[in-house]
């Protein structure tokens, strides 16, 4: 036989009352799953958003004035579009004071493709000599540069590298994946050379059951990255000024968008679980309270065999830890488990990037959420603890009759 | 030994100062077997608290062994609780989460005690003749048989004070003298000093020293 310890009459005692401690235990697996939850979609929010600006490569994206709403919806939603504006653009803009570098896109809205149903993928073209957002992950990741005949596409389109995918009749061959951001713009997006594109518009004609067509005096975007010592904003006014019927829409602009949708949906999450843990906080706490207080004859014949304050201290304690481990385990289980199943259902609703964090992170935010739940613990049975210990073993045996 | 000095107990009663004990003064020897008689509210259980070190005197003091119990620390006194004296009350006094076994074995659950128990408190349940409870929860125990749990708990750290308050209340003739014949034998095979509170004045009549206690005062002290 095992020498009896605290921890057996904590355990013993949270066993006896069953339903209350499933209650408690609830109660902290309600709170810790709802904290989890919610770190982990606002930790993921902020890694789509911090990976999907890195990946645009520019400081300033330049769309058509009149597509301004159809470029962010593009960028932030994932929304397929396409829109032209003149060619001439990208010199005019080269031409302010500030721009660094600047290389045009071409966004082609697709019909559907046979590859992706379930996709809403789009096109985008980009010039091989000029680029500096698509070119750096070519020299990196494939060491060569892309031909007319391949395309490198989004981690959410359902292809390997050696496929082969047409496009309005033409063929292509998938020669890389592009890790995911979390935002759909990329993740979505098939990347092809301006003069691939230019040549499936001109296959269409023949080999598509819709063709289309594409003005090679027309781009979508013009993506710049500015000189040091610019700020982007001031660099997006001063293009806005110079550049006619275009709008310069500065990446931090895009950040400052998300941010502030966020900033509302933080502050109501942040809301719910604040008054979640507050009330958490209060029921365990008069929980614990009314423990000591229907176990004061217990806790004085204990006292009187000779546990030490300490020891009532440490029963009580050990009682609210293991409560909260549990629940705080439970918790952080089903409210991954939930937030998992449910993710692209929020998004969707939201129309927010989202990129899980990386599994450092999420280690760290579970095992933040699981000691979060044992400090509330703690702090809840604190006071009924402190209390407990202080009574006169007399006092507390006599009440207790 | 047992000295008990001028020890004061007083309690605030709808603003009255109550003293429930008052002034009192007494020495009970090494391994002698004591009662302290008297009717309910007399003062009694308050009495044996102080003794005990389970509530604290208004004034005075209790020495047992020479050592002036309420000059230790919390801590100390605790640890002196659990190593020299034990407590049997005129209630159920098991924790019901544990069996039979685990209840006479809880006191060393606070101290060093030094050896394996497991084996003594065998022997104590068969001493009670709870052999066969040992793993029964208390609920499934009667009320003579949850005493006689409590009593072979008082003996597990082998202690040189038991104070029983009301040890055979509420008992059968039968289990009462099983009960008494037991204290008489601790008393003499391991010379513990036992201090019974009852007003049972038969069994007073069966210990050497009586402290009859009326109004918080000692009145009368005899001995055989």
């Amino acid at each position: 036989m095992k020498k009896i310890r605290i921890f057996t009459l904590a355990a013993r005692n949270l066993r006896r009352k069953f339903i209350r401690t499933l209650v408690l235990l609830l109660i902290v697996a309600v709170v810790t799953g709802t904290l989890l939850s919610a770190t982990i979609f606002i930790s993921g929010m902020k890694n789509a958003l911090r990976i999907g600006t890195y990946r645009l490569g520019a400081d300033v994206l330049v769309v058509p004035e009149k597509n301004e709403s159809q470029a962010k919806a593009a960028l932030l939603a994932g929304e397929p579009t396409s829109f032209y504006m003149s060619r001439d653009v990208l010199k005019k803009v080269q031409a302010v004071e500030g721009v660094g570098k600047a290389t045009a896109q071409l966004f082609i809205k697709p019909a559907s493709f046979t590859c992706c149903a379930n996709v809403d993928a789009f096109l985008v073209a980009f010039d091989p000599k000029m680029d500096f957002t698509i070119e750096p992950w070519l020299q990196k990741n494939l060491k060569k540069p892309l031909t007319d005949e391949e395309i490198i596409v989004g981690s959410s389109i359902p292809v390997v590298v050696g496929d082969t995918l047409p496009f309005f009749g033409t063929p292509f061959t998938v020669v890389g994946t592009m890790e995911p951001t979390g935002m759909k713009f990329f993740d979505q997006s098939v990347f092809m050379t301006m003069d691939a594109a230019y040549q499936m518009a001109e296959n269409s004609k023949t080999k598509a059951m819709e063709p289309i067509s594409i003005n090679r005096d027309e781009i979508s975007a013009v993506l710049v990255q500015d000189q040091e010592n610019f700020n982007p904003d001031r660099v997006a006014i001063k293009i806005e000024h110079d550049v006619a019927g275009v709008k310069a829409i500065a990446s931090d602009e895009v950040v400052s968008t998300v941010r502030r949708q966020l900033g509302g949906l933080l502050k109501g999450i942040l809301a719910i679980s604040a008054v979640l843990w507050g009330l958490a906080l209060l029921m365990m706490g008069f929980a614990f309270y009314m423990i000591v207080n229907e176990r004061q004859r217990e806790l004085g014949l204990l006292r009187a065999m000779g546990a030490k304050k300490g020891h009532v201290f440490g029963l009580i304690i050990s009682e609210a830890v293991a409560i909260s481990i549990v629940g705080g385990i439970v918790g952080m289980a089903v409210g991954s488990a939930l937030l998992l199943s449910f993710k692209n259902l929020i998004m969707h609703s939201l129309k927010l990037p989202y990129l899980l964090p990386s599994a450092v992170v999420l280690i760290e935010l579970i095992a933040g959420a699981v000691l979060f739940a044992v400090l509330t613990g703690l702090l809840a049975s604190l006071l009924p603890a402190v209390s407990a210990s202080r009574m006169e073993p007399y006092e507390a045996i006599r009440k207790g009759e | 030994m047992i000295e008990v000095r001028e020890l004061t107990k007083t309690y605030v009663l709808d603003g009255q100062v109550f003293k429930a004990v008052d002034n009192v003064s007494f020495v009970i020897g090494r391994g002698e077997m004591a009662s302290i008689i008297g009717h309910s509210g007399s003062g009694k259980t308050t009495l044996l608290s102080l003794i005990g070190g389970l509530t604290k005197p208004a004034s005075g003091s209790v020495l047992i062994e020479g050592k002036a119990i309420w000059s230790m620390s919390d801590d100390e006194l605790s640890g002196f609780r659990n190593r020299k004296m034990n407590f049997i009350y005129q209630f159920s006094s098991l924790v019901p989460t544990l069996t039979a076994l685990e209840n006479i074995l809880l006191p060393t659950a606070f101290g060093d005690h030094g050896e394996n128990l497991v084996d003594y408190a065998r022997e104590l349940l068969g001493v009670v003749g709870l052999t066969e409870k040992e793993n029964s929860y208390p609920s499934h125990l009667s009320g003579g048989q949850q005493r006689r749990i409590a009593i072979a708990r008082a003996f597990i750290n082998k202690p040189d004070i038991v104070l029983a308050d009301e040890p055979t209340g509420d008992l059968d003739e039968d289990t009462e003298n099983e009960i008494i014949a037991l204290f008489n034998r601790m008393n003499k095979d391991a010379g513990t000093t036992f201090v019974i509170v009852t007003h049972n004045k038969e069994i007073a009549a069966l210990t050497g020293h009586q402290l009859k206690m009326a109004n918080g005062i000692v009145s009368d002290i005899s001995r055989a």
